[in-house]
């Protein structure tokens, strides 16, 4: 069992998947994607449905993009990530309006500015394009559940500051009084802040000054 | 110049591949769109009605118990929602908000001038001033107003049967709504009348 976890850790997609995950998660080491971080996580149930939105984008993407790598004339290759990109939030976007128009209501403009998220560009241009699809793969599932649970780490204290609740379900006392700027930007702030200091203070991650 | 060749054949290549994946979603998922559209509007109308729906039974519920008039308005038919039971009349408003259209329903009572309620279906106001339209508590405000001659949104002191307090720090979003309502009152109701006096 050692030696399997031993030899585990000296493999390519393992490494891959703890970088994205943790070692340089997009929110807290990069602080990439933080707009819809912080601007859907004020209930759980929003930030899990984004997160699944963003997974599903980054890791179909960056699979194009590592498809075509070797066709894309390297001149447009910046357009052409925006163009499949944009091509799969609008998939995605019209798959939740026809199937699930609660959940696209509730994360509302949010759901299209998808391609606007830094950690879609940039696993496209930092990673696909260099690398062959299975291990593309990994790295865009990694980064993209390194996003997700961030953005459900920060909703869960949101909404049970903000409503009492965690996924609708009454987790604070009945006396509790509601705490509304939670809900508001501010509180996305506050509690974004927190935790990335919390992981960077737990992965000693401290960023140096130049000399 | 075989280079640039190259560059244009891949960006067309690349366009036609995505457009006709995304054209191939939209066949897919526009019928559904549409019905979850209608699904929205049935259901606030239901809601005004006070007619008890859940969400498997929308459809079955309005055809039920709403009857659906057809009134003629500048040469374009619109459907007006009518409860048989209380006489009470539905439908759709639409007008240009601040950022772009307010989309709603308005219930009148039998009288048709009482405002029984408001509904909001789409709109895109500016999140936490305008946007606040679509708050429940808000629009409970509207409910017992009456189009006397019409309804006027004030900034503050309503307390005539026509007049209802503005949102605050919204005041294009209030302006824009009260004249949707306003325009849209003048159109529907005068057409409805029409149409049910000459049947």
């Amino acid at each position: 069992m050692r030696k399997f976890w031993l030899r585990l850790q000296y493999t390519k997609w393992f490494n891959i998947t703890k970088d994205g995950l943790f070692k340089e998660n997009p929110i807290v080491v990069a602080v990439l994607g933080i707009c819809s971080a912080l601007a859907v996580t004020n209930r759980v149930e929003n930030a899990i449905a984004m997160g699944l939105a963003v997974t599903f984008v980054v890791t179909a993407s960056s699979l194009v993009v590592s498809m075509v790598r070797k066709v894309i004339p390297s001149r447009v290759r910046m357009i052409t990530y925006m163009v499949i990109i944009s091509a799969f939030v609008i998939m995605v976007q019209m798959f939740l309006e026809a199937y699930f128009p609660v959940i696209a209501a509730a994360l509302g403009a949010y759901l299209g500015l998808i391609v606007t998220n830094c950690i879609v560009m940039g696993r496209a241009e930092a990673f696909a394009v260099k690398n062959p699809m299975k291990y593309t793969f990994f790295d865009g599932i990694a980064n993209s559940l390194g996003y997700t649970w961030i953005l459900i780490a920060v909703a869960i204290v949101r909404e049970a500051l903000a409503f009492g609740t965690i996924l609708n379900f009454r987790v604070m006392p009945d006396t509790w009084v509601n705490w509304t700027v939670m809900a508001l930007a501010p509180g996305g702030f506050f509690v974004l802040g927190l935790i990335i200091w919390g992981v960077r203070e737990w992965a000693q991650n401290f960023e140096v000054a130049a000399e | 110049m075989n280079r640039t060749l190259k560059i244009i054949g891949f960006v067309v290549a690349m366009g036609v591949i995505t457009s006709s994946l995304l054209i191939g979603m939209d066949v897919l998922t526009s019928e559904r769109i549409t019905r979850n559209e209608q699904a929205l509007l049935q259901s606030k109308v239901l809601d005004a009605f006070d007619i008890e729906y859940n969400t498997s039974n929308i459809y079955d519920t309005f055809v039920a118990n709403v009857e659906e008039v057809n009134v003629e308005i500048d040469g374009q038919t619109k459907p007006v929602y009518r409860n048989p039971e209380t006489g009470s009349i539905s439908f759709e408003i639409e007008g240009g908000g601040v950022w772009g259209p307010i989309i709603g329903v308005l219930t009148l009572n039998e009288d048709l001038m009482t405002i029984e309620k408001v509904g909001i279906l789409a709109q895109q106001e500016t999140p936490g001033l305008g946007g606040r339209i679509v708050e429940l508590p808000y629009l409970a405000k509207y409910e017992g107003v009456v189009f006397d001659p019409s309804v006027e949104i004030l900034k503050e002191g309503a307390n005539a049967p026509n007049e209802v307090d503005a949102i605050t720090g919204a005041t294009s979003t209030s302006s824009s709504f009260q004249i949707i309502l306003n325009t849209s009152y003048e159109t529907v109701v005068p057409a409805y009348q029409a149409t049910l006096g000459g049947e």
